[in-house]
């Protein structure tokens, strides 16, 4: 059963100037008594957020909010400065499409080695699938992504990173996938993608897109929840009780 | 039409527990002949065990094939078997289904160690580990990560879910299945009984193994001063003590001791009994299987209020008397109770026989635990959904199979658009092994031709190493979208280093296989000793990447000084030169590892030796860079802050 449980989250986010890469600079701060203290900046405050199977949580706010910080705690990326993180099952973190691609090789060689970085065999019937996704003609299958267009190559990286369901689905802003003919079927994938996992986690801006899709939205500023409603509920007048039974 | 009559072949099952028949008798042992005999209808069973006896191997025990691995002895209550583990891991494959009777946490290492995984497990849960609280700590992560792979958790009764914190993060997996007893067997004692009736009103019968949580030696301070006679069936290790008890309290005329008994004549002593007791001190008693076999002889029953099932089975006031564990007073006044009045023994007697046919029939537990059985076969065959195979990325092994596609896919990038690919590597090398070898041949008189193979091949290792290292330096830097967007450990781009270089070394290992064959003669022997000393090369690569990746990542000038020093260790190594060459004793090649590193698999593949300095100061450095690797494991999680 998909579960995620943050209790008390937060995360100082170390901000590495140019000299706080230096060896040599540190081991002689140290040496003339400077105080070398790296400066951090806590992008996820004091979070708590209890999401079990069927939730879908979107996450807004003003940019430097700590959405994608926060989305990225919850893959395992930063590990919490403070508080606990626990999760059961799968996550699938769509936060960026072309990680991994290389652009030398040619389109089926990529969607194979894409499904082994998410951990998944690469059968001849599934790439046969998620080629079929794309509506692409089968003879650029064997062309280098290079030879793509900007449209083209986001539909193979679209197609392949959707291919499976995942129990708990991290979205960083919905995928957008700018051909025109290709959008109306990328939003439906999507969809079915949002309806088959357990869990969905979306950090946007488009609060209409986050209405139609979620059940919980939470409002958050400099790292800390400001508001946390529900979708179709009314919205809660006073916010702070609701906060003070999730954190509990 | 003729195969769909006949009948399905039976399933196999494998029980897995510390211990059987001949060597001990007791409640899980009965349980499980039970259960082997009860369900052999429709599966075929086979024991795996330990023995101390000599007699290492298989024996039949009521028709059912026991197979037993010696062991040397018990260490905290557990049996010190080192080939229990392999053996199970061997039998595993041979059957359908694995049953592990629980407590018994060398099996649990197993399945821990991933064995087994695609075989469906039923755990019988018979007890918690109540002695050595200390031990239990250790062994607590096992335990649970054997109940998280069951497919189902067997426990007698429902109390022991609600009072089991281990077993309550596992409810949902969790039936309940009370043991069943063979009430027919009692049937006809009991109307003999009834004919003969040398009732005395004085017998007090308790059985079970003299261990200490059996409780007898409060029974035995409950006949002080009291006219009853106390007949205790049974045989372990506190026999010693609790005969020096019974002398010591001067009741040793009024307590027999009366050692282990057969089925027949124990079913005969209980029908002879007035009162039996059992007083279990502590959890350790789950269920009290002993109390069920007094009940299906129509005795009135004394127990202890324990946190299992035991006061659940014979109900106080119904069909027993409930003390607290412990109390020899207590005890004693339920048994003057329950001596003094004949009617009310008769009356808890017939009330316990019914609630043993009606609630612990044989037929109830049969179909439970086949019905278990059952599902667990069927949850673990069971055709996943085909849109979702498992994402196979969890941990280590995930983690290197990445690296393995990720590395594997480096190497043929290099062949996308040239036909020889990493051979252009290989041929630089080929030319710098001539060009070198033949500027060494005018430094040394000794012949060139016969130092080419081992010059080419130290090339070939130096450049692994040194590429390994440098590709590590840059490596997390350069997958920072796929740590950071796809969440994948940063460990495994460390691991692509190590892979890819290698693949690279084995197209530059062409160049010295190809020198060997043809100029030197063949000496498979020395190749052979040098491939354990080429691992620990390997080895001392993949902590020196790890250590100086991490933290070349979090400090970006330590690079260039990475860079400088490799140089510097090429001319001071003897990769080109040998330590021949120079003054022997010279400390800079004492002194340097990779003098060593290099002659752990050089010095056997030239002379079929290797010098014990070398060795130990390589296990040395492997030592100090797996400590290293560990500390730097640890902290990598935070290189998605430098990247």
């Amino acid at each position: 059963m998909a579960s995620i449980s943050l209790s008390n989250v937060c995360l100082d986010y170390p901000l590495y100037g140019a000299y706080d890469f230096s060896l040599k600079r540190r081991l002689l701060g140290r040496l003339i008594r400077q105080p070398s203290g790296t400066q951090t900046i806590r992008a996820v405050d004091d979070v708590s957020i209890a999401a079990k199977a069927g939730d879908r949580i979107g996450l807004t706010g003003p940019n430097g909010s700590g959405k994608s910080t926060l989305l990225r705690l919850i893959a395992g990326v930063y590990p919490p400065t403070s508080g606990r993180v626990t999760i059961a099952g799968s996550i699938m973190p769509l936060l960026g499409l072309n990680a991994g691609a290389n652009l030398d090789f040619v389109a089926a060689d990529n969607i194979g080695l894409l499904l082994r970085i998410s951990g998944r065999k690469p059968t001849p019937a599934i790439v046969d699938e998620i080629w079929a996704f794309t509506e692409l003609e089968e003879r650029m299958r064997h062309l280098p992504l290079r030879m793509f267009s900007s449209g083209m190559l986001m539909r193979v990286l679209f197609a392949t990173a959707t291919a499976f369901p995942a129990d708990i689905l991290l979205l960083d802003e919905w995928l957008s996938v700018v051909d025109e003919n290709f959008s109306a079927k990328a939003e439906q994938r999507l969809l079915k993608l949002v309806q088959l996992a357990a869990i969905v986690i979306i950090a946007s801006h488009d609060q209409g897109l986050l209405r139609r899709t979620c059940t919980r939205i939470v409002n958050l500023d400099h790292g800390r929840v400001v508001t946390m409603t529900g979708v179709g509920a009314e919205p809660e007048p006073a916010p702070q009780p609701r906060l003070q039974e999730m954190r509990a | 039409m003729m195969q769909a009559n006949e009948p399905l072949p039976r399933l196999s099952v494998l029980h897995i527990f510390k211990v059987y028949y001949p060597d001990l008798f007791g409640g899980t042992l009965s349980v499980i002949r039970d259960i082997c005999a009860e369900l052999k209808e429709t599966f075929s069973a086979a024991i795996l065990v330990c023995s101390r006896s000599d007699g290492d191997g298989e024996i039949v025990v009521d028709d059912v094939k026991v197979e037993r691995v010696h062991s040397f002895g018990d260490v905290l209550s557990l049996p010190a078997a080192p080939s229990y583990p392999l053996r199970l891991w061997r039998r595993i494959a041979e059957h359908d289904l694995l049953a592990l009777h629980a407590p018994f946490p060398l099996a649990d290492l197993v399945f821990a160690l991933g064995f087994g995984r695609n075989r469906p497990l039923v755990v019988h849960w018979h007890a918690d580990i109540v002695s050595h609280a200390r031990l239990r700590r250790w062994v607590e992560p096992l335990i649970r990560g054997t109940l998280r792979r069951a497919q189902a958790i067997i426990v007698s009764d429902h109390v022991l879910i609600d009072k089991t914190p281990l077993l309550q993060e596992f409810a949902d997996k969790c039936c309940v299945v009370p043991f069943g007893v063979d009430v027919d067997k009692y049937a006809e004692p009991l109307r003999h009984r009834a004919e003969v009736s040398h009732d005395r009103g004085r017998l007090v019968l308790a059985c079970g193994r003299l261990v200490p949580y059996k409780g007898f030696d409060v029974l035995i301070r409950a006949a002080v001063n009291r006219d009853i006679e106390v007949w205790i069936v049974g045989e372990g290790r506190e026999r010693a003590r609790l005969e020096e008890l019974c002398r010591e309290l001067c009741v040793e005329d009024r307590v027999r001791l009366l050692g282990a008994v057969p089925d027949g004549e124990l079913a005969k002593l209980m029908c002879m009994a007035d009162v039996f007791v059992l007083p279990s001190v502590t959890n350790a008693e789950t269920f009290g299987l002993v109390q069920l076999e007094a009940m299906a002889a129509a005795r009135p029953i004394i127990n202890t209020r324990l946190d299992t099932a035991v006061p659940h089975v014979a109900r106080h006031g119904i069909e027993a008397l409930t003390v607290p564990p412990g109390d020899h007073a207590r005890l004693g006044k339920a048994i003057d109770i329950l001596l003094a009045d004949p009617e009310r023994r008769k009356r808890m007697g017939e009330a316990a026989r019914r609630r043993a046919i009606i609630k612990y029939s044989t037929y109830v537990f049969r179909s439970g635990i086949e019905m278990a059985y059952r599902q667990a076969i069927a949850a673990k065959t069971a055709p996943r959904p085909a849109s979702s195979p498992p994402a196979a990325s969890a941990g280590l092994p995930g983690a290197i199979r990445i690296a393995a596609a990720l590395a594997w896919s480096d190497m043929r990038h290099r062949y996308v658009r040239s036909i020889l690919g990493p051979f252009w590597m290989s041929i630089q090398m080929a030319i710098m092994v001539g060009v070198l070898g033949s500027v060494i041949g005018h430094l040394s008189n000794e012949g060139t031709a016969a130092r080419l193979p081992m010059l080419a091949l130290s090339l070939t290792a130096w450049t692994f190493l040194s590429n390994v290292v440098l590709d590590a330096t840059t490596a997390l830097q350069n997958s920072a979208s796929l740590i950071k967007d796809r969440a994948l450990p940063p460990i495994t781009f460390l691991l692509q280093c190590l892979i890819r270089q290698g693949l690279f070394a084995l197209h530059n290992a062409c160049v010295p296989l190809l020198l060997w064959l043809v100029l030197t003669p063949m000496d498979v022997e020395g190749a052979v000793a040098a491939l354990p000393g080429l691992a620990l090369f390997i080895v001392c690569t993949l902590g020196l990447s790890i250590v100086l990746g991490a933290i070349a990542t979090r400090f970006r000038d330590l690079k260039p000084i990475i860079e400088s020093t490799l140089t510097l260790a090429f001319l001071s190594s003897p990769i080109i030169w040998t330590p021949e060459m120079i003054n022997h004793g010279a400390s800079i090649t004492r002194f340097n590892p990779l003098t060593h590193l290099f002659a752990v698999w050089r010095d056997p593949l030239a002379t079929g030796e290797v010098a014990t300095t070398s060795l130990v100061y390589v296990l040395v450095c492997v030592a100090v860079l797996a400590l290293g690797s560990i500390v730097t494991a640890l902290h990598l999680r935070k290189a998605a802050f430098w990247i």
